[in-house]
C-alpha cells in the first residue's frame, strides 16, 4: 500500500529506541509496523495493513519522548533519536482508558454474537480492559438493519473504526458505506436505496474488528472456535485467491480470504466466498453407478479396471479443475494405452472485473488451465480438443474417460455431450448431475475444487498448493487422486499409492516445468514458475 | 545436600521435646471409647441401608442429577444457543443447532438441543458456564431406561423436566 514505504529499494535505516532498546528499521515506517518487526504487538482496531490510516480508535497509543501526550503508533512514524515506551505507565493507562471508553456502549452480546471467538474487541478487552463497568447510565441504542443482500449491521456493537467504510472507498471503489450521526450516536449506514452489493462486499465482514457487520450466509451457523481451518485456494476463477476453508464436523461453513500479497492481498470476491453451497446440493453425485445400477465404492474401482483392461486406445477428456497431480496420473494412463488421445473442455467465460486496489476477478471461471497446458502441452484445450471431438464424433474410440468436474452446473456443453454420447464405453467422473451423464457406462463421483489436494497454476503462472477439506470420516467415496492410483496399480503401472506430495515428486521428475520442486517448497505465497532460478530450470531439463 | 550448620542439634532438641509427653500417653481409654461406639452400632435397632426403590433417600443440596432446560416467565426456553455449555462440556455430550429466534428480545434460540446422558459425567460445568441460567442439574438420580436411544434427551424432553 501507498502508506507503507518499506518496499522502496533506496530506503535508509533509522535508529530509534523501543522500550529502552536501541533498534533499527527502514526509515518512514510507522511505530506500529516497526515494533512488530521486533516482536512487539501494539493493539489496534482501526489499523489494517491493506487500508489507509485513519487513527481514530486510539487504542494504539504509546509514550514518546517527542510529545507531552501519548502518540498513536499506527500513524506516527519512526525518526532518529525517537524513544518509544509501549508498556510504560502512561502508555498502559492510556490504553486501558481507551478500552474502558470502547466498552461503555458495547453490549454484552458475546454469547449470541457470531464474531465471538475471533473478535478483536474481545481479545483486547481480555488483555487491557477493566473487569467491570463504572458506567451507570443507559447504553446507547443504534440501528440493526440490513445493509445489503448479504450483510446486516448490528449498530450497538459498532466501534466506528471505519475499516468497512475505507474498504468500500479504497479497495472496491464503490463507496456505499458511510458514517451517519455524530459522537456516541455515530454508526455505519448506507444511503437510501443504495445497498452494499459490490462484488467484494463480503470482505467488510471479515475486517470488522467486532461483530457489527454480520454475513447472512454465516449467521448463527457455527461458533468460530468449534471450526477447523484448512489453508486452501479458491477454484472459482483463474486468479487462485488464497483462502481458508472453515469446516464444522467435516461440513464447510464458510470461506474466508488468506493473506497473499502476490495474488489477492487480504481479499476475495463474493462469488468465490459463497460458491460452495453446491457441495451439499441434491444433484451432487456421491454414489458410483454402472449402467444405472448403484455400486459400492470399491466395486466401482474394480469396474473401472475391468472396462479399461479390455479396451484399446482410450480418449481422455480432461477439465481445467483437475490438479497437476491428477493430470499427471491421467497422463500416466494415457501413455500406457498407445493411440490414446487427450483433449480438454473449458467452461464458458464469466465476467471479469478489476478494482481500484488492483484486485482482479478473472473471466476464466476455472483454476488450472495453465497446469493442464504444462502437463499436456499448449494445445490441450485448443487443436487437441478439436481433433478429439472430431474423432469421437466419427466413432474413432470405443472407450472414453471424461472428467466433468468443477462447480458449473452447465458442464461440458452440448457439443461435448454429443461427442461423448457417440462412444460405446463411457466412463465419467462428475461432481454434479447433468445431461453429459445420460447413458454413461460408469459414473464415478468426483471432488469439487475445494475438496482437492494438490497444486494449481493460476493465470499468472503461479504454482499454488491447495489443501482439501475432505473428511475421511464422513466421506462416501475415494477421491480421484486415490482412485486413479488404485487403477494404475490394478493395471500394473504403479507399485504403491502415494500422497499428493508423492505424486508431485513424480511429476517434477517427469516434467521440466515442475522440476526441482516439491510441495514443501511452495509455502504460502506459492511459486511463480517463470521466475524460477535458472539453475533449477536447467537442472531439471536434463531428465 | 549438606545440612546448614546447627541443623542437627536443632533436630535433636525438637525430637526430645515431642517424644517426651508421648512416653506417658496411654491408649487404653481411647481404644475402649472406640469399642463402645462400635458396640452401640451393633446393638442399634434400625438398619443403615434403605429399601430402595420403595424408600428413596433425599439427595443433599447441590446434588448433580438429570439435566433440565428452564423456561422464562412467558414460557419460552431461556436458552439462547450460545454453545458455552457444549464448549465447557468435558465429555462433549451436548449437541446444539441454533436458529433465529421469533421474538424481539433475543436473536437466537436452539433448534436442536440434545444431551447424551450416557456420555454425560454429571460434572455440572454446563450449568456453571451458562450465561442465561438456562440449564440446570436437578437432584433426580434414578433415571433408568430400556434403550440407549432413550438416553439422548432432546429439547422437548429437557424442557418438560
Amino acid at each position: 500500500m501507498a502508506n507503507n514505504p518499506t518496499n522502496d529499494s533506496a530506503v535508509s535505516m533509522t535508529k530509534w529506541q523501543l522500550n529502552g532498546q536501541e533498534v533499527e528499521n527502514h526509515a518512514g515506517m510507522t511505530i506500529m509496523e516497526a515494533a512488530k518487526e521486533h516482536g512487539i504487538e501494539i493493539p489496534c482496531f482501526c489499523y489494517h495493513p491493506g487500508l489507509s490510516i485513519a487513527g481514530n480508535c486510539r487504542i494504539c497509543m504509546v509514550e514518546s519522548n517527542r510529545s507531552h501526550k501519548p502518540v498513536i503508533s499506527c500513524s506516527e512514524r519512526i525518526a532518529e533519536g525517537l524513544e518509544i515506551e509501549t508498556d510504560s505507565e502512561v502508555a498502559v493507562d492510556a490504553r486501558n482508558s481507551v478500552m474502558e471508553f470502547q466498552l461503555i456502549n458495547h453490549p454484552l452480546d458475546c454469547p449470541v454474537c457470531d464474531k465471538s471467538g475471533e473478535c478483536v474487541l474481545q481479545d483486547h478487552s481480555y488483555a487491557h480492559g477493566p473487569d467491570r463497568s463504572r458506567f451507570v447510565e443507559d447504553k446507547n441504542i443504534r440501528h440493526t438493519k440490513e445493509l445489503g443482500p448479504d450483510i446486516s449491521i448490528w449498530g450497538n456493537r459498532c466501534i466506528v473504526c471505519t475499516r468497512c467504510v475505507r474498504f468500500c472507498d479504497e479497495i472496491s471503489g464503490t463507496s456505499e458505506l458511510c458514517i451517519v450521526e455524530r459522537g456516541d450516536r455515530s454508526v455505519v449506514d448506507v444511503f437510501p436505496e443504495i445497498p452494499i452489493d459490490n462484488q467484494l462486499a463480503g470482505n467488510t465482514v471479515d475486517i470488522c474488528p467486532v461483530g457489527a457487520l454480520i454475513s447472512h450466509d454465516f449467521k448463527y451457523e457455527a461458533r468460530v472456535w468449534n471450526m477447523d481451518r484448512i489453508d486452501s485456494v479458491c477454484g472459482g476463477c483463474s486468479r487462485g485467491c488464497n483462502i481458508e476453508v472453515e469446516t464444522l464436523d467435516g461440513f464447510v461453513k464458510r470461506l474466508i480470504p488468506r493473506e497473499n500479497l502476490d495474488v489477492n492481498d487480504w481479499w476475495m470476491c463474493d462469488e468465490g466466498r459463497y460458491g460452495w453451497r453446491h457441495l451439499y446440493a441434491d444433484d451432487r453425485i456421491t454414489q458410483a453407478t454402472r449402467d444405472g445400477a448403484e455400486q459400492t465404492d470399491s466395486a466401482a474401482t474394480d469396474a473401472l479396471e475391468e472396462l479399461l483392461s479390455e479396451s484399446g486406445p482410450v480418449a481422455f477428456l480432461i477439465d481445467p479443475f483437475l490438479t497437476c497431480e491428477e493430470l499427471h496420473l491421467v497422463q500416466g494412463l494415457a501413455a500406457s494405452r498407445p493411440g490414446s488421445k487427450v483433449g480438454g473442455w473449458l467452461p464458458a467465460d464469466g465476467t471479469a472485473a478489476s478494482f481500484p486496489s488492483g484486485f482482479q476477478i478473472s473471466a476464466a471461471k476455472y483454476p488450472n488451465r495453465s497446469g493442464a497446458e504444462q502437463v499436456f502441452g499448449d494445445q490441450v484445450f485448443g487443436d487437441d480438443a478439436k481433433q478429439l471431438q472430431k474423432s469421437l464424433l466419427s466413432n474413432g474410440f470405443d472407450t472414453v474417460i471424461a472428467f466433468c468436474g468443477g462447480h458449473q452446473s452447465t458442464g461440458p456443453g452440448d457439443s461435448w455431450t454429443q461427442a461423448l454420447a457417440n462412444t460405446a464405453t463411457r466412463i465419467v467422473f462428475s461432481v454434479m448431475n447433468g445431461p453429459w451423464l445420460e447413458g454413461a457406462s460408469l459414473v464415478l463421483p468426483a471432488t469439487a475444487p475445494i475438496e482437492k489436494e494438490g497444486t494449481w497454476i493460476n493465470e499468472d503462472g503461479r504454482l499454488q498448493r491447495t489443501r482439501s477439506c475432505w473428511n475421511p470420516g464422513t466421506d462416501p467415496f475415494a477421491v480421484e487422486l486415490v482412485r486413479l492410483q488404485a487403477l494404475q496399480h490394478a493395471l500394473g503401472l504403479r507399485g504403491r499409492s502415494l500422497s499428493a506430495a508423492g505424486v508431485f515428486r513424480e511429476l517434477a521428475a517427469a516434467n521440466t516445468a515442475f522440476s526441482g520442486h516439491n510441495h514443501s517448497d511452495l509455502g504460502s505465497p506459492g511459486l511463480l514458475l517463470s521466475e524460477r532460478p535458472a539453475a533449477v530450470a536447467s537442472d531439471g531439463g536434463t531428465e | 545436600m549438606a545440612n546448614p550448620p546447627g541443623a542437627r542439634e536443632e533436630k535433636q532438641e525438637r525430637k526430645t521435646a515431642t517424644t517426651d509427653p508421648r512416653k506417658k500417653a496411654s491408649f487404653t481409654v481411647p481404644v475402649a471409647k472406640g469399642l463402645i461406639n462400635t458396640l452401640k452400632h451393633i446393638l442399634r435397632r434400625e438398619p443403615n441401608t434403605i429399601h430402595y426403590p420403595d424408600e428413596k433417600r433425599t439427595p443433599y443440596p447441590g446434588y448433580r442429577g438429570e439435566h433440565r432446560l428452564k423456561r422464562d416467565e412467558l414460557g419460552r426456553e431461556k436458552c439462547v444457543a450460545c454453545f458455552l455449555c457444549s464448549t465447557a462440556c468435558p465429555a462433549h455430550c451436548i449437541e446444539i443447532v441454533a436458529e433465529e429466534a421469533p421474538w424481539d428480545d433475543r436473536e437466537k434460540r436452539p433448534r436442536l438441543f440434545n444431551i447424551d446422558m450416557m456420555r454425560c459425567i454429571y460434572c455440572g460445568m454446563c450449568e456453571e458456564a451458562c450465561p442465561c441460567d438456562a440449564i440446570e442439574l436437578t437432584p433426580v438420580f434414578n433415571i433408568p431406561s430400556r434403550t440407549r436411544a432413550e438416553k439422548i434427551y432432546d429439547k422437548e424432553k429437557l424442557l418438560s423436566l
